[in-house]
């Protein structure tokens, strides 16, 4: 399981920045020299369970989920990943987490093959693992047709699928994916719509943002709201819908989203 | 460490602009450019020496030996005109009736023994031309003629006497620098204007690859979520910068070997080869330990500001003036008085190209030279450290 609380992240806010702001348009969430970004988020995800963050743009989320991935530090607040303290052990924390976002590139003059081996190297496995670890999710994803593949040369969709081998060939405890599906065709993003509810039949948790709210209703246990840095809903999808009003999820996020910024 | 450093080499080996930068530019362009030049500046030198000029005396009858040379001369034709002063022969080059024009002064005639200027008038702009070199010369022979004329009035008939009466004391130069110290000197001054900027050369174009190439295809985020450090993650890229850096060096250095090889079959530098053949393996391998800490410390500091930039264009923004700078040091390696010392050793830069010097006229010290390598490394160590710390910052790697 996942367990997120408190977690709080600013950044310095650039001169050019600063500049820029009109008092029309500040945000609360500046102040002074620095960006609060994150100011308190919380959730948490069992196992066999998948969590959907969402958030207006700018709302916080992929810097949350960049804390989760340990790609920044928190400023305060824990992260707990299947026991390990994601803040203090960050390093051990990344073998339990596997990332995967829209934007997420892979190295274009290595082979499919190559990539997913690379980063399998990169979690320590070898020899024999290796192998039957790789071999096991390029026949999972149908990979065996363009393995040998500069990346380059690779469509969308296979690329998708070489970055979704990349990401979990390490046997990650808990998967983390940033707008996964941002900019993929039906056929790509069908794929890993697929991706996730293997890994939640598996067992394995499941936490990733997005603003299809169709997706959040095939896939979702669980919904988080963040807003302006905040948690503005943390619950089930029947909670979600219960505290937005409505059956239509569009519908439940605005009402949400609305009674937030009211309080 | 040596994973990433693995697939960094990997990758760069399946680059074709990277092998352009690190094989093909050394090994095949600058061969080619050098060819290029040489055979242009030989053509216009051919064409420069075979050329015609059309040449007005004013005070001809002054001095008619000298006319008279001036017209039977290959590359002078006497024109026929009727110019009266300067100012008519400056309008006629600028009309290009006229190529040069000699102005004699009337008591130019030997028998007034009073001392004459003779003027010029030519365009010396733009390019090659042997004018005043050919006025120069035929001018020596009139002179030493209305020399010994005059020697020869006042009663001066002995050679020996004239030559005292014009110059009495005469200055030899006998010079202690064997053709190694001499050759040394001059190869010396350039080499490092060739060999230094190539390192960085080598260095860049990988190094924007590594760090702003990484941020710019999404690929660096990936890699910073593997149980990786930092540090072990931009050591391995590190190290990736630093070979192809010295690939590129040795490569230029093997190159210029192998063409040099290949110019002495068509030109005379046998002076020049036996010079440089003293050059002992030791020699050439402290001048590789010179270079090596040079590219580390390039090396770092193009990989830093690589993963400050945010895209591949940024970097390359950022490398242009860089490239200008990396040239100040070596320019103050050649300016006058500058010597290789235990003060200058520890200029950086400047003190490898002051040794580069030294260990190719055969003079160097191995107390400096070690002073060198010693200072490099430990500024090289310091422009890591940097570097790594560099690396490990939010603000820098998510800007």
């Amino acid at each position: 399981m996942i367990s997120v609380n408190g977690l709080k992240k600013k950044f310095k806010l650039t001169k050019d920045h600063k500049k820029g702001i009109t008092e029309a348009q500040q945000d609360p969430r500046e102040e002074k020299d620095y960006f609060h970004s994150v100011r308190d988020v919380h959730f948490h995800c069992e196992q066999g369970e998948v969590l959907g963050l969402l958030g207006p743009n700018g709302a916080g989320k992929t810097t949350t989920l960049r804390m989760l991935s340990t790609a920044l530090k928190p400023d305060e607040g824990s992260i707990e990943v299947g026991g390990v303290d994601l803040v203090k052990k960050p390093l051990a924390g990344r073998k339990a987490i596997g990332f995967l976002s829209g934007s997420t590139g892979l190295y274009g003059r290595l082979t499919a093959k190559e990539n997913v081996e690379y980063f399998a190297k990169l979690h320590g496995m070898k020899g024999a693992e290796l192998k039957q670890r790789c071999d096991e999710l390029f026949t999972l994803l149908d990979m065996h047709s363009f393995l040998d593949k500069r990346a380059d040369n690779l469509s969308t969709g296979m690329k998708q699928k070489t970055n979704i081998a990349r990401a979990v060939v390490h046997r990650p405890k808990v998967v983390i994916l940033d707008e996964p599906t941002t900019g993929l065709d039906i056929m790509t993003t069908q794929t890993v719509i697929n991706f996730i509810k293997g890994l939640k039949e598996q067992g394995t948790p499941v936490v990733f943002s997005t603003h299809h709210l169709d997706e959040v209703a095939l896939l979702c246990d669980r919904v988080t709201v963040i807003d302006q840095g905040l948690t503005c809903f943390d619950g089930t999808l029947a909670a979600f819908k219960e505290q937005g009003h409505s059956e239509e999820l569009n519908q439940a996020f605005m009402n949400i989203l609305e009674g937030h910024r009211h309080v | 460490m040596f994973e990433v450093f693995l697939k960094e080499i990997k990758e760069l080996l399946r680059d074709r602009k990277t092998l352009m930068f690190i094989v093909a530019l050394p090994l095949l362009i600058f061969p080619v450019i050098f060819a290029v030049v040489g055979y242009m500046m030989a053509m216009a030198n051919l064409e420069a020496e075979q050329e015609v000029h059309k040449v007005y005396i004013i005070g001809a009858e002054a001095a008619p030996e000298f006319t008279e040379s001036v017209r039977y001369h290959k590359n002078f034709e006497l024109v026929t005109a009727n110019y009266a002063n300067k100012n008519d022969i400056i309008q006629a080059i600028q009309n290009e009736e006229l190529d040069v024009g000699i102005v004699i002064e009337a008591k130019a005639q030997p028998s007034t023994r009073e001392q004459t200027t003779w003027q010029v008038i030519y365009n010396d702009s733009a390019r090659i031309n042997y004018l005043f070199r050919y006025i120069e010369e035929l001018k020596e022979q009139y002179q030493s003629k209305v020399q010994t004329l005059s020697f020869n009035a006042l009663g001066v008939t002995k050679e020996s006497e004239m030559e005292f009466l014009i110059s009495p004391i005469k200055l030899e130069k006998v010079d202690t620098a064997d053709a190694r110290e001499s050759w040394g000197e001059k190869i010396g001054v350039l080499l490092p204007y060739l060999l230094i900027p190539i390192v960085l050369t080598g260095a860049v174009y990988p190094a924007i690859d590594l760090g702003a190439g990484e941020k710019e295809r999404g690929t660096l985020e990936t890699l910073l979520l593997t149980p990786i450090s930092r540090t072990n993650i931009v050591l391995g890229k590190f190290l990736t910068v630093l070979s192809a850096s010295l690939a590129t060096a040795s490569l230029s250095i093997l190159s210029m070997g192998l063409w040099l090889f290949v110019a002495r079959t068509f030109v005379n530098v046998s002076e020049f080869t036996v010079a440089l053949s003293h050059i002992t393996f030791v020699e050439l391998l402290a001048m590789l330990s010179l270079l090596i800490p040079l590219a580390a410390m390039f090396s770092s500091i193009v990989l830093s500001i690589s993963i400050y930039a945010r895209t591949f264009k940024e970097a390359q923004n950022y490398m242009g003036p860089l490239s200008m700078l990396v040239f100040i040091p070596v320019m103050i390696s050649v300016m006058p008085n500058m010597e290789l010392t235990y003060k200058t050793a520890f200029i950086p830069v400047t003190n490898v190209a002051l040794a580069i010097k030294e260990l190719l006229k055969g003079t160097s010290e191995i107390g400096i030279l070690a002073v060198i390598v010693g200072s490099s490394i430990l500024l090289a160590v310091g422009l890591l450290a940097f570097c790594v710390r560099w690396f490990n910052q939010e603000k820098v790697l998510f800007r």
